[in-house]
Formats: C-alpha cells, sequence, structure tokens
C-alpha cells in the first residue's frame, strides 16, 4: 500500500482502527550497525544461503582434491570452470545455444497460443467442455515426453521435431490452469455483471479474462521451464545442433567437466526464461 | 401492528415517479437435479413496494429472501407467479434495477473510480458526465481523494462503501441489497446505515434491502417484511411508526416506539 493511500485511509477511518503507529525510536546508532542487527535479527537467509552455495563448492572442492572420487566421474570445481570458459568461447556453442533457445522459445509461445484458446473455447461453449474435458484429465497425467521418439519419425531430426516436443510438454499445464483461472470467476461478481445487463463479451474481457490471468501466468512460469525440458529430450534422442546434442556428445567423450559446464549454461538459460515470463508478469497483472 | 391505511404518503422528501415493485403469487421451487426432490424455497409471495420506499426482508437463514431479491433482479426467475417493476414484467435484468452483495465484488484490477463507473461502461453511457457525477458520490460517502487508490487498499468498510456508489452511479431507481453491510463490524455497518439513510431521503430510491438483522430492518425501514423457513414464506408485513417525520436519526432507536416495534418483529420469528 503506498504511503499516501495509507494516511488517508487513517484520516477515514479514525485512528486505532488500523495500523496502529509502530514507530521505534529514531536509532541513534550509525547506518552499518543498524544493516548488520537487521540482517542478524530480520534476515539472517541473506547472508546464510550465499554462504550455504561456498560451503557446498568448497566440500565438493575438498572431495575431488583427496581422491575420493574419481576426477572421471566428478571433475573439480577449477576444471568445470575451465570447461565453462573453453564451451563459452567455442565458436561451436553460440549455434547450439540458439538452437536450443529458437525451440524452447517457439514451443512456448506455440503451445501458449494453443492452450489459451483451446481453455477459452471450452470454457466458453459447454458442448466443446463436455467432449474435451475427459481427454484433458487423462492426457494430462500421461507424461508427454514420452510422445518424443514418436515426432521425431514424425517430424524428422531438424527443429520442428524438437519445438513439437517442446510445445506437448508445455501445452497441458497452460491448458489446465487457465481452465481453473477462467471457472475461478466468484459467483457474486458474475451476479454483478449479469445484473448490469452485461454482453458475453463485457463479461468475458471485464471480469473473466483478468480473473483468469494470474492463473495463466503462474502456468507460464511452469510452462517456460516444461518447454525447455521438451526440446531438450528432443534433442537427446537425435538432432543436429543444440545445448542437448553437446550434452549427449560430451557424454560419448566421457568428458564430464564439459557436461557439467554444458548443464550450468543449461540451467542459467532456464533462469534466464523463467525470469523473462516473471517479469512479464509483473508487467501484465500490475494490481497484485 | 396492523398495516395502517394512514401511511401510505411518506411525509418528508419529494415522491419518486419510478421504481414501483409488484410481486403477485410468486413461487419458487428448486429441482436440483432430474429425479431428485423438489426444494420448495418460496411460497406465495405477494408484496407491493410503492415508489421511493425502503423495505427490508428480514428472516432466519433459508427463508429465500435473497432468492426473491434475484428474481426481483431478473436474475432468477419465478416458478410461477408475476413479478413487475414498474408495471413492466421482469424477464431479464434491467439498467434500472441495481444490486448490491455481501461482499463488495470490486473489480482488483481497477482503481475505485473505475470500478464506481462500470455500469456506465457497460451501459455505454457518457462517460465525463458521469465521472463527475462518481467522483460526487464518492465524495458523499467519504472517500474524497481516494479515487485512484486500489480495492486491496481499502478496507471492508471503504470498499463496500465504493460498491454503494457503483450502484447508485447509473441512478437507478430500485436499488436492491443483499445483506450490504453484513460482513462488517458494528461500527462500520452503524456507520454506513446512517450514511444509506442520508443517500435515501436526497435520492428517495426505491430500496428493498435484505438483512438479518432486525435492529437495522427496523431502523432503515418503511416497512419490515418477517419472513419465514420452509417454504420461504411472508409472515407479516410490519410498519414502522417511527418518523413518518423522517429523516431519522440515531436517537430515535432509544424512542420506545421503535424497540416496541424490533420486538414485535422478534415476537413474529419467534425470538
Amino acid at each position: 500500500m503506498n504511503r499516501e493511500v495509507r494516511d488517508q485511509v487513517a484520516a477515514v477511518e479514525g485512528p486505532g482502527e488500523r495500523e496502529v503507529g509502530q514507530e521505534r525510536r529514531a536509532a541513534a546508532s550509525p547506518w552499518w550497525a543498524r544493516a548488520l542487527r537487521y540482517v542478524v535479527r530480520d534476515r539472517p537467509e541473506l547472508v546464510l544461503a550465499p554462504l550455504a552455495l561456498v560451503l557446498l563448492v568448497y566440500l565438493w572442492d575438498v572431495v575431488t582434491r583427496t581422491g575420493l572420487v574419481a576426477p572421471v566421474l566428478l571433475p573439480s570445481p577449477q576444471a568445470v570452470a575451465r570447461a565453462l570458459r573453453v564451451l563459452l568461447t567455442a565458436p561451436w556453442f553460440p549455434g547450439n545455444l540458439w538452437t536450443t533457445v529458437l525451440e524452447t522459445i517457439s514451443g512456448f509461445l506455440i503451445a501458449a497460443l494453443l492452450a489459451v484458446a483451446v481453455a477459452v473455447l471450452m470454457d466458453q461453449i459447454r458442448l466443446i467442455r463436455r467432449v474435451g474435458y475427459p481427454y484433458v484429465v487423462v492426457l494430462q497425467v500421461m507424461p508427454s515426453v514420452v510422445l518424443a521418439p514418436i515426432f521425431i519419425v514424425w517430424f524428422g531430426f531438424g527443429i520442428s521435431s524438437k519445438i513439437v516436443v517442446a510445445v506437448s510438454t508445455a501445452f497441458f499445464v497452460i491448458l489446465v490452469n487457465t481452465l481453473s483461472g477462467l471457472a475461478s470467476v466468484p459467483e457474486n461478481s458474475r451476479l454483478l455483471m449479469r445484473s448490469m445487463c452485461a454482453s458475453r463479451r463485457q463479461m468475458f474481457f471485464k471480469l473473466t479474462l483478468p480473473t483468469a490471468l494470474p492463473y495463466v501466468f503462474a502456468a507460464f512460469k511452469t510452462a517456460a521451464t516444461l518447454s525447455l525440458i521438451g526440446a531438450l529430450v528432443g534433442e537427446f534422442i537425435t538432432a543436429r545442433s543444440g545445448l542437448g546434442r553437446l550434452l549427449t556428445q560430451f557424454s560419448f567423450a566421457l568428458r564430464q567437466d564439459m557436461m557439467f559446464a554444458t548443464v550450468l549454461v543449461v540451467g542459467a538459460l532456464g533462469i534466464a526464461l523463467y525470469g523473462l515470463v516473471a517479469f512479464l508478469e509483473k508487467k501484465v497483472i500490475w494490481w497484485r | 401492528m396492523a398495516r395502517s391505511i394512514m401511511t401510505t404518503e411518506s411525509a418528508g422528501g419529494t415522491e419518486a415517479a419510478t421504481g414501483r415493485i409488484d410481486l403477485q403469487e410468486v413461487d419458487k421451487v428448486f429441482t436440483p437435479r432430474r429425479g431428485s426432490v423438489a426444494i420448495e424455497a418460496l411460497r406465495s409471495i405477494s408484496l407491493d413496494v410503492r415508489p421511493g420506499e425502503f423495505v427490508s426482508l428480514v428472516g432466519p437463514s433459508g427463508c429465500g429472501k435473497s432468492t426473491l431479491l434475484k428474481m426481483i433482479a431478473g436474475l432468477l426467475e419465478p416458478s410461477s407467479g408475476r413479478i413487475a417493476v414498474d408495471g413492466v414484467p421482469v424477464e431479464q435484468p434491467r439498467r434500472s434495477v441495481g444490486m448490491m452483495f455481501q461482499t463488495p465484488e470490486l473489480f482488483p484490477w481497477r482503481t475505485v473510480l473505475k470500478n464506481v463507473l462500470l455500469p456506465i461502461e457497460i451501459f455505454r453511457h457518457e462517460r465525463e458526465f458521469h465521472r463527475k457525477r462518481a467522483l460526487e458520490l464518492l465524495e458523499m460517502v467519504g472517500l474524497e481523494g481516494f479515487q485512484s487508490a486500489l480495492p486491496r487498499e481499502l478496507s471492508g468498510g471503504m470498499q463496500q462503501r465504493v460498491a454503494l456508489c457503483r450502484v447508485l452511479v447509473s441512478d437507478p431507481s430500485v436499488v436492491l441489497m443483499d445483506e450490504p453491510f453484513g460482513a462488517l463490524d458494528e461500527f462500520a455497518r452503524e456507520r454506513l446505515n446512517v450514511e444509506l439513510l442520508r443517500i435515501w431521503e436526497d435520492a428517495r430510491k426505491t430500496i428493498v434491502f435484505v438483512t438479518h438483522n432486525i435492529n437495522e430492518a427496523v431502523f432503515l425501514s418503511d416497512r419490515v417484511v418477517v419472513m419465514g423457513t420452509s417454504p420461504g414464506r411472508v409472515l407479516e408485513v410490519v410498519d414502522v411508526p417511527l418518523g413518518r417525520g423522517r429523516p431519522r436519526t440515531q436517537q430515535m432507536m432509544r424512542e420506545p416506539a421503535f424497540t416496541d416495534c424490533v420486538f414485535e418483529v422478534r415476537g413474529m420469528l419467534g425470538l
């Protein structure tokens, strides 16, 4: 709540009804002491969470250094860092990265468009809902990556078969969430709109769609990651290019250090895609 | 208290020309599923509400008061009987009848002002004029300066005031209120009741007000319709003897006529 509004609320409600002034005495101590006290008392995770990562990498280093695990199985952090530098500077790397990015984003966008369209149709037209719902229920519990080998046969070894796999992995989570979002309109809101003689169109654009948007974007965030998984699985099976193909190649070559480096890149890509969708979500659902 | 023949004309204010509601022998039977037992929600309801009258429906849960309200709004069809507003049979919702619920039902993605203007948008009425009117209404309920706030920034009482402005902005002749202040605490509720009376005395709309609260019903209304359950039906219609000398004030709650009336209604409900 912004401050101005809060003050006005207090003015209308009178004192005491809301947010009793809980002002602490102005601290006389310097800013760094206050910051330190704040972190220790209220937000210890700000320090402890990064510390856990440092500790983990240190343990990893110790394990590889003492020879508890053979370097072929677990490369040292330093080896992975070197491999990462090799990977990122290799001339063939951008092309492989781009293939996976392109497959993931195309797959996500196609899945998003299709799933939202199907959900809206199912929500608006009762016959379609009744016919389609059993299939949605059955298909959403099926792990759709098992379809990947079939899609490779149908759509070839190129990029299009991976896009289809990505679409099929991302589609259902969006469909199911959008359906429940569209169905989550409060009964009284619907009655209110009806009492104002709202048309079907007005009902949809002024009430149903905005109500469903938070559900849709929650699904988009999951679907972005699922689309990446779909693209990678497709590439595992067979591909000419892509991060998934790099992984299988490094695996055959027993280059654990390069595999770890590639995994780090895939992880960063996943986080970036998720962050992008989360950013869009904040822009679109601004009222939250 | 029997219905007095002397009370057909309300003393204060101008009599509104529109907003008459006629219910004749209205029944409502719900059949949840084919083959299941039918539930008789309302039996043989007959009631005339005069233009500009404030009528409350009181009764225990399940007496069908909300159902009755929804039928007047055109949101539900009666199983038999006739409902008319200003002589026109009610077949579907209409613009001259506004409705308010227990929950404010403000849309969180709209500012306070845009929430108030929702009916205007839906009716495709002229915006600029109604914007001014909306701001006046907000000022009248003590929310000046809040037009750009979001609903989640307001307390429950303030949200319900916004909902009140929203139902009034298109100037309907009938306002149907389904326990509008039932979810609020006692203080907010009393303040809103006083404000509602003030607004009603200014604008003289027909108000049908559903509540569980007998004090509230008697304090606000010209007439109180006392309802009973299984099946939902009208037990009695009580004329409130207070304030043919309106405006009504909270001091009147101490008058013997007020308490007598409250106890009369309580008696009818078996309390």
